[in-house]
């Protein structure tokens, strides 16, 4: 109930982990701040013949507060700047994943593996538009709202837009990441379990922005490669009967 | 021709005009500091109206309630309404009334100007809800390019946006500046810096934050403006601009909001305090020196707000980092506060009460916004109903719990009456309550995956939605009307104290500074005399001075001692 999403990714695991710590260091700052409130307001009330009573804050109280706070600081700095690193730093793919389809592009935003050339990533182009995402397949073959990829698979979203801002989420496989017009960004995942997993876009995007969902289809890999095949025909024939209609007319 | 000279005319004094008309012109800092405290309350019901409609509508799953180009449109008057028209004004119009007495001024600096900003809020006010006769702004609530520009949003309700919040922010900027003026140049002999009360100095702050926040949306703004029917290209990724760079201008602006609904706050509470626990602040200059460190650090961490966008990761832990060093100012302020409270004699009158709820409801905000500061988990929790429940949070604990807490305890000043305690505590009590029935909820379907600003949700058995949403929104949605009912139990006190409380007397809560020795309400010109400051709590001081003055009085042979 108080967790997000199980991971499904390293990366995702990465952003749980730290979210539990987190929470904690908030409950117990939370419930020392209120306790301490209410317990002095029990003990304190007005009574009649009390005189106030001055507590004397002697300079190593004060630095003695002011550490302890500053311990929160750079431990959750520390940790913050760890988790982030390890959440950039792309992995290579499993043995059950799908052999090398694609080289390796220079990515701005991700810290690429030093990988064989066979378990490079799989690069997919996701591009939001009002009000549903695009995804684009190595091979030209592209889907809109479910986003099909092999299981045990690093595969990189290369994320940009054609119109407003929008922003990728699904929850259990990344973070939140941005396709805003004219910039590049990047985000990625390698899903250690096929099912669907559901997500939507995050920056509010206008009229119909709450029906702008996706869904990521994860697969084994004969079945990822018997539905890019049939998706590629399913295009091409629908190209073929688009232009005898057109044709015709 | 010359013009003849103007004859002196003296058969009596002008006749005088109404009450409401000497209101309006007035230059008079109480006046328009009411001005300002009345506009930001009437807002606040309207906002409230608008954030109740919305939440009707996310009551239960796939509700067809409210259209959703409507729910857009309250979408973006309320976060508007409550932002700029609610929570900045009240700030501006209590210091506005309350900073020139405490620091021993008859006036602020520019009468006429804070004439002026008042009338350039209200017009931006009004203007933003005239607007729902025609088309009201449906960019979302900081309206972002593309989405904001004429290609996505041909209609001129974002053109309606610009100018209405343009013409609010242009009133805070400029009150901003005479307020830092005042502060900086009329304070009374010997009040030094060091001596401020916590709420002028908060006025300081709040001010310089405002002058760098709000002249930055002016910009952005006009940029905005320009871009949509000057054929700009500031924000247009295919001719040289960039949409990013108003996400960058817009978030400094709306950071600086989030400081201002805290600074008040904490000035307002580290006054009430000490007076109704009878000791002084634990440590005055760790609490003047963490406020003034909230802002530079609160500004400089405006990018946390932009963790998902493609910006080099550098700037982003330089965001966390400021972010996170947060933690050691509000820190101590929050130990200052329980130490000021341990060992005292508290008295729980309305004020007190309202400022205690004040720490407790904001204490869940700041530390949600703590959790959220770290990358990581801001990639989780950014843009979900999580960050609503923490930016709530701090809305309700700062500007309404708080400023409550200020209109309480000034109150009496204002008006020479008091508000009803016997209304004041269950108001309290709805509103902490209210709050706590609302955002929890939010926060865990937040954490669930549910997006802010969508308007519906989808059943439960989506596996997104896995958990149980639609209970999370029912109950949020009936807390959200119990933190209504005790807001407006509030403002309803405020109204009967007006018509027929009981009067007040000049210092009825005892306080410590300088207002308390105006008499109530102050006169036009405040003091007729300006006493000498000579320690950061001058009223006991002159206390001090009357009870010896009579206790010498009263023996005939010793009135040889001299009265300050």
């Amino acid at each position: 109930m108080l967790g997000p999403h199980a991971a499904h990714s390293p990366n995702a695991d990465d952003l749980n982990t730290l979210y539990w710590v987190m929470l904690a260091i908030g409950l117990v700052l939370l419930v020392a701040i209120n306790l301490a409130v209410i317990g002095i307001v029990m003990r304190f009330r007005s009574a009649r013949g009390r005189q106030p009573r001055r507590l004397v804050v002697r300079r190593p109280a004060q630095l003695g507060t002011a550490g302890v706070f500053a311990a929160i600081v750079v431990v959750t700095f520390v940790l913050g700047v760890i988790k982030t690193h390890d959440a950039k730093q792309v992995e290579a793919s499993g043995p059950n994943g799908l052999q090398a389809t694609s080289t390796l592009l220079a990515q701005r935003s991700l810290t690429l593996p030093a990988t064989p050339a066979s378990q490079a990533p799989l690069q997919v182009k996701a591009c939001g538009q009002q009000w549903i995402w695009r995804y684009e397949y190595p091979d030209g073959t592209y889907s809109y709202y479910e986003l099909v990829v092999p299981v045990d698979t690093t595969v990189i979203l290369n994320l940009c837009s054609t119109d407003v801002v929008h922003r990728w989420w699904v929850p259990g496989l990344s973070g939140k990441f941005d396709a805003t017009p004219g910039e590049s960004n990047q985000t990625w995942f390698r899903a250690d379990q096929t099912g669907d997993y559901d997500g939507a876009s995050y920056a509010f995007s206008g009229a119909s922005y709450a029906v702008m969902r996706t869904r990521v289809r994860v697969v084994d890999v004969p079945t990822y490669q018997a539905w890019l095949q049939q998706q590629g025909a399913d295009i091409q024939q629908a190209q073929t009967f688009v232009q005898q209609v057109n044709g015709e007319g | 021709m010359r013009a003849q000279r103007p004859e002196l005319v003296t058969d009596g004094p002008a006749p005088a005009r109404p009450r409401w008309f000497e209101m309006a012109m007035s230059s008079d800092h109480k006046d328009v500091g009411r001005l300002y405290i009345g506009a930001a309350l009437s807002f606040l019901v309207l906002g409230i109206v608008c954030f109740l409609m919305m939440r009707l509508q996310l009551g239960v799953p796939e509700n067809n309630l409210i259209e959703p180009v409507t729910f857009n449109r309250l979408l973006s008057v309320g976060s508007a309404t409550l932002i700029v028209l609610f929570a900045l004004p009240l700030a501006f119009g209590l210091y506005t009334y309350v900073v020139p007495l405490q620091i021993g001024a008859r006036s602020l600096a520019f009468p006429r100007l804070s004439s002026l900003s008042v009338w350039l809020y209200i017009f931006g006010g009004g203007l933003l809800y005239v607007s729902f006769i025609y088309t009201p702004p449906e960019a979302g609530f900081n309206s972002w390019p593309p989405l904001s520009d004429t290609i996505f949003i041909e209609n001129n309700g974002v053109d309606v946006w610009i100018v209405a919040v343009g013409l609010a922010v242009l009133g805070i900027v400029l009150q901003s500046i005479n307020l830092s003026v005042t502060i900086a140049r009329m304070r009374a002999p010997g009040l030094a810096w060091r001596r401020l009360p916590a709420f002028t100095f908060s006025g300081a702050v709040s001010s310089w934050t405002m002058i760098i926040a709000g002249s930055t949306m002016l910009a952005a703004l006009v940029m905005l403006e320009v871009d949509r029917h000057f054929s700009g290209v500031f924000f247009d990724a295919g001719a040289g601009g960039a949409p990013i760079y108003y996400q960058h201008l817009s978030w400094i602006f709306f950071t600086g909001c989030y400081l201002v609904f805290l600074l008040p706050a904490f000035g307002a509470i580290s006054e009430i305090l000490p007076v109704f626990s009878g000791k002084p602040l634990l440590s005055r200059t760790a609490l003047l020196g963490s406020l003034a460190a909230i802002m530079p650090l609160g500004l400089l961490a405006w990018m946390q707000n932009m963790m998902s966008a493609s910006i080099p990761i550098g700037w982003l832990y330089a965001a966390m980092l400021m972010a996170l060093l947060l933690t050691i100012p509000i820190g101590a302020i929050f130990v200052n506060w329980i130490g000021t409270l341990a060992g005292g004699v508290l008295r729980m009158r309305a004020p007190m009460v309202f400022a205690l709820a004040a720490i407790s409801t904001l204490s869940f905000g700041l530390i949600g916004e703590l959790i959220q500061s770290v990358i990581p988990v801001n990639w989780l929790l950014a843009d979900t109903t999580a960050s609503t429940a923490a930016t709530g949070y701090v809305l309700v604990g700062g500007p309404i719990l708080g400023g409550l807490a200020a209109l309480y305890y000034w109150f009496p000043k204002m008006t020479g009456r008091t508000m009803s305690e016997g209304l004041a505590k269950p108001s309290a009590a709805l509103i902490v309550l209210g709050a706590q029935v609302t955002f929890i909820p939010l926060f865990l379907a937040g954490v669930d995956g549910q997006q802010v600003d969508i308007f519906k949700f989808f059943k439960a058995s989506d596996a997104i939605n896995a958990m149980q949403l639609d209970t999370l929104n029912l109950i949020a949605t009936i807390g959200a009307f119990v933190l209504a009912l005790g807001i407006v139990l509030s403002l309803i006190n405020a109204y009967i104290g007006i018509k027929g409380g009981t009067p007040a007397g000049h210092d009825p809560w005892g306080g410590e500074t300088l207002e308390w020795f105006a008499t109530s309400p102050p006169p036009p010109h405040n003091f007729d005399v300006v006493p000498d400051v000579r320690s950061d709590e001058p009223l006991r001081d002159i206390r001090e001075a009357v009870r010896r003055h009579d206790a010498s009085s009263t023996k005939p042979a010793e009135t040889t001692e001299p009265v300050a």
